[in-house]
């Protein structure tokens, strides 16, 4: 692509990667939350593949990585929900104040975790939808 | 059989159409018992700021974790579909396929 569009999707990138990120880990208090997180930072991502080819992204964040990323936060995501969190909940809870930054019990862990699920899905679908 | 067939059909749209009749008009204030229920008490039970999102992680989290779940399975159904180049590297036949 053009000088212009690389050398500002280059400059723009990671303030769109901290603009998701500070939406993920203050959604529990702010609007926001880890699916317009991950949106914001897959499009941050799809930026950078128009504007460059795609083997030089993926050389940099590869497809295995991704899926790696994606079982791990799924994973975490399972445990806590279906079988951990019930029970520390309420001990989370008791070392928490309200309106800070670790408040909500465990919603800010389900909140990065579901950043990367989302993320990894959508920059997956990304690679699979350019390379063909 | 068609007689039969626009027999449920009918009925079926007969009870719909009652069934429509009897809900809540736009903006009551009837069965907002959850809604009140979530907004009182929501901040002290989870001790999170934002109520949507305690609502999302917190209350209906199963919900949720199903939403992630039909994620990753779309996410890894236009992977293996989609992808041509990679049948050798996981021990799959390429000759057979197009």
């Amino acid at each position: 692509m053009d000088l212009i569009i690389k050398t500002v999707s280059r400059i723009l990138f990671p303030f769109i990667l901290l603009l998701g990120t500070y939406m993920a880990f203050h959604g529990h208090l702010s609007p926001g939350g880890a699916f317009p997180a991950g949106v914001i930072i897959a499009t941050g991502f799809a930026l950078l593949i128009i504007s460059y080819r795609e083997g030089d992204v993926e050389h940099r964040l590869t497809k295995d990585e991704l899926i790696d990323l994606k079982s791990v936060s799924g994973i975490i995501l399972i445990i806590l929900i279906l079988s951990l969190g019930h029970h520390i909940r309420d001990e989370v809870l008791a070392t928490q104040n309200i309106f800070s930054l670790w408040s909500g019990g465990l919603t800010p862990v389900f909140n990065i975790a579901g950043m990367f699920m989302v993320v990894t899905a959508i920059v997956v679908i990304l690679y699979t939808i350019v390379r063909e | 059989m068609n007689w039969f067939r626009a027999y449920v059909i009918g009925v079926l749209g007969i009870l719909l159409f009652v069934s429509v009749l009897y809900l809540p008009g736009f903006g009551s204030f009837q069965n907002k018992d959850v809604a009140n229920y979530y907004l009182q008490n929501a901040w002290k039970e989870t001790g999170s700021a934002n109520i949507i999102n305690s609502i999302v992680w917190d209350y209906r989290g199963y919900d949720t974790l199903g939403e992630e779940t039909v994620l990753f399975a779309a996410a890894m159904g236009v992977f293996l579909i989609i992808r041509k180049k990679e049948y050798h590297k996981y021990g799959l036949n390429n000759k057979n396929r197009k």
